[in-house]
């Protein structure tokens, strides 16, 4: 088992958590990569995408959320990335994740409701990031609400999950595998065996 | 007709069984071997650089069946049906274990991590040392040059490092050492902690007709240039080439048959498919299923002779299960690598440089526990950004954030061995069979207090290392994984000179029955802090070349 990276097993924690199996045990071979051949089959977006398994209105904010969790800024975000597409995927073949998600997004329509008058999709993006930053951030958290923290951290984990596997967001990362090298790839700077002090990055 | 009778049946294609068939046949025998699921084609059944977006799931498998209730899958997306699902197990009340089984041809060596240290005296000689269960059958001389011809045979990356717990072997040049092992190296230096280049069964220069590795990072879904061992890779070809070989595929064994002198006749398997029983007749039986698979077989082969299950005149069947203790001892981030570009860390897909073993090497007994431990590095720029749930926040900030990360992750793995215990051990549930209509196997096993000492010994250490290193330390395992998880498990079917305490002699011969061998890691008596993989094909080969010897003299 040595040579098993720690992402396997950090995927197997999102399945464990996916799966409410706290007690699934162990690693696996699913792996993440941004390849260098072949065409990108799953990222055809149609012009209007029926989801598999959420409604319209649930879709919609899925679709939001995901935004606001990974936007397009000078890089693509989730929505180029099929991010919504892909969850609608994984949650449609999920039993123990569908009332999850469709408990989480009916709690923030209820709070956003309840604080706003508004369902989630139709409050302006500051509501909406201040609402998100409730659920986000340790220093907002506000008491009760518990499950909507837990969704977040559901959907945040199913975005992640879904950019960073996606063609723009290994691209995003330069993930450096699935390539040819003619040697074992080793360090550039041996003069600095500590790295105390290298080129800080450019912006 | 009259049923073929082979020379020798062998159970399994692994590691054990592998090298085993490749012994024997080159030497001329006719034989039978049975492995329990399908062929593996590399083109099709390895990952082949497939990116993840061209997965339907992403690489993550279909959730609807990529998980079941019982623990001990490891299928993936890209290699569909090559883990076993069918044939089901036990477990002891108290018990947790997962294992994990390749029912492929070639075994679990398809996907392992290639990890390939030598065991030493330290290990053979350990109750001498410190007075805990028994010494092994034989001393270090007489092991290492077997040692030195599977190095030969398969090629391990490494150096010779003149450490006391792990005798240097015969390498090809190392793995180089990437940013993040130069930065945790100069903080193991300055706790004398050893830090070194791990020994891997992956071929940095092409050898003996394999290619050079070309470092792509998809080695545990299988390689499909054959650039690590494996044994369809390294050992079959050329068993198949010599004419002398017949692999039946989805043959699951079940019982090992006997003559009228309680001698092994053959064994009796379940075909997969057609879920028939069948026989073949062999003049010897080599059973190399894997430690617990193995057991489970030599318990359910009850007769006249054996009423307990073959070569269990000493009760000794099943007993002594050992496992490696895994955790994730620190898990952080190099701050030095912050926003530094991305840099092919991991695209070996192993851990490149190793801790071994550095506790009581001077004195047996200077820790608060006896034998000692190895901790595997991970780290750097992986496939996925497994730290995204250590950053607060989403947006903007967040994404720069999981990208200024990059570089840094880093992980220490605790590998320590459990102590051998009555209490650890494999039998045969009463109540229960598997879908074939085979007695499944029930596992008895926890975690001993020697082990436990360890793991905190390992956590405590492994935080010195982060802040020695410079390193941000962000968590640290409370539990270790479940047991099984390693993938590491010994004993069952332990080797020694007593008959009534082992169930097999120094050569892996069953006590109780001369045509009887086991191939695999259920004849070590424990796990030693080094990976199986290594010593099975190093014991594989001395066994069977003693097979061989013992069909010359026709004692077989």
């Amino acid at each position: 088992m040595a040579g098993q990276s720690i992402e396997r097993r950090e995927i197997l924690r999102i399945l464990a958590i996916a799966a409410g199996a706290a007690s699934f045990p162990g690693f696996s071979r699913w792996s993440f990569a941004c390849g260098h051949v072949g065409a990108a089959v799953n990222q055809i977006k149609p012009a209007t995408y029926q989801p598999l398994f959420f409604s319209a209105s649930e879709y919609a904010t899925v679709e939001v959320l995901a935004d606001l969790i990974i936007p397009a800024d000078d890089t693509p975000g989730a929505r180029e990335a099929g991010v919504s597409e892909f969850i609608d995927l994984m949650v449609s073949r999920d039993d123990a994740l569908q009332p999850r998600f469709r408990n989480g997004l009916s709690w923030l329509d209820v709070h956003s409701k309840a604080a706003t008058g508004d369902a989630f999709v139709k409050l302006s993006p500051s509501q909406r990031t201040s609402l998100l930053e409730s659920l986000a951030y340790k220093k907002k958290f506000r008491p009760g609400e518990e499950h909507g923290r837990e969704f977040f951290a559901l959907i945040r984990e199913y975005t992640v999950m879904g950019f960073y596997t996606s063609e723009v967001g290994l691209k995003e990362l330069d993930y450096p595998g699935l390539k040819f090298y003619a040697e074992s790839p080793a360090c550039p700077h041996k003069e600095d065996p500590e790295h105390r002090s290298l080129t800080p990055p450019k912006d | 007709m009259p049923a073929k009778n082979y020379d020798v049946i062998v159970i399994g294609t692994g590691a054990g069984g592998g090298m085993a068939i490749k012994t024997l046949c080159d030497a001329g025998l006719k034989v039978c071997a049975l492995n329990s699921g399908r062929r593996l084609d590399p083109e099709k059944d390895f990952r082949n650089h497939r990116a993840t977006w061209e997965m339907k799931y992403r690489g993550f498998g279909d959730p609807k069946t990529r998980m079941k209730d019982t623990p001990g899958f490891l299928d993936s997306e890209y290699n569909p049906g090559a883990w076993e699902h069918d044939v089901g197990f036990t477990t002891a009340p108290g018990t947790k274990w997962m294992w994990p089984r390749c029912s492929a041809v070639g075994g679990k060596t398809n996907f392992w991590g290639r990890s390939s240290a030598r065991f030493g005296d330290i290990d053979f000689k350990c109750a001498t040392l410190d007075g805990y269960d028994s010494d092994w059958p034989m001393n270090y001389d007489e092991i290492a040059p077997y040692y030195t011809r599977v190095e030969k045979m398969i090629g391990v990356a490494s150096t010779i490092q003149n450490r006391p717990s792990n005798p240097d072997g015969v390498y090809l040049p190392p793995f180089n050492f990437r940013c993040l092992d130069w930065i945790l190296r100069k903080g193991c230096e300055k706790i004398a902690v050893p830090y070194l280049p791990d020994r891997l069964a992956q071929l940095t220069v092409a050898h003996e007709g394999h290619p050079a590795c070309h470092y792509c990072g998809d080695c545990t879904f299988g390689c499909e240039v054959g650039a690590f061992f494996s044994s369809p890779w390294f050992l079959l070809p050329s068993a198949e080439a010599s004419g002398n070989l017949e692999l039946r595929t989805n043959a699951i064994a079940k019982n090992i048959l006997v003559d009228e002198s309680g001698h092994a006749s053959g064994v009796a398997y379940i075909d997969r498919e057609s879920r028939q029983e069948y026989e073949v007749q062999g003049r010897a039986v080599v059973v190399a299923a894997s430690c617990i698979e193995s057991a489970r077989i030599m318990l359910n082969s009850k007769s006249r002779h054996w009423p307990t299950g073959i070569a269990n005149s000493g009760g000794q069947l099943g007993r002594n299960l050992c496992d490696h203790l895994y955790a994730d001892t620190a898990s952080g981030y190099l701050p030095q690598l912050l926003g530094q570009p991305s840099f092919p860390d991991n695209v070996g897909a192993n851990p490149i440089a190793w801790m071994p073993r550095w506790q009581n090497l001077k004195n047996p007994n200077e820790e608060k526990f006896v034998r000692g431990y190895s901790i595997y590095p991970d780290g750097g720029c992986s496939e996925f950004p497994s730290y995204h749930n250590r950053i607060q926040g989403f947006g903007s900030a967040y994404k720069q954030e999981i990208k200024r990360r990059y570089p840094t992750p880093i992980t220490l793995t605790v590998q320590a061995p459990t102590l051998p215990s009555k209490t650890n051990f494999v039998d045969i549930d009463p109540e229960s069979k598997d879908t074939f209509g085979i007695p499944m196997a029930r596992i008895h096993f926890e975690w001993g207090e020697n082990e436990l000492k360890m793991f905190e010994h390992a956590k405590q250490v492994s935080a010195e290392v982060f802040h020695s290193a410079g390193a941000v330390l962000e968590s640290s395992a409370e539990e270790p994984e479940m047991p099984g998880y390693s993938l590491h498990e010994t004993g069952t079917c332990r080797m020694g000179n007593d008959q009534k305490k082992f169930v097999t002699n120094r050569f892996g011969q069953t006590h109780d029955v001369p045509n009887l061998y086991v191939c695999d890691a259920s004849v070590f008596l424990n796990c030693t802090d080094k990976t199986t993989t290594l010593s099975i094909l190093a014991f594989s080969l001395r066994t069977s070349e003693y097979l061989v010897e013992q069909f010359r003299i026709g004692k077989n």
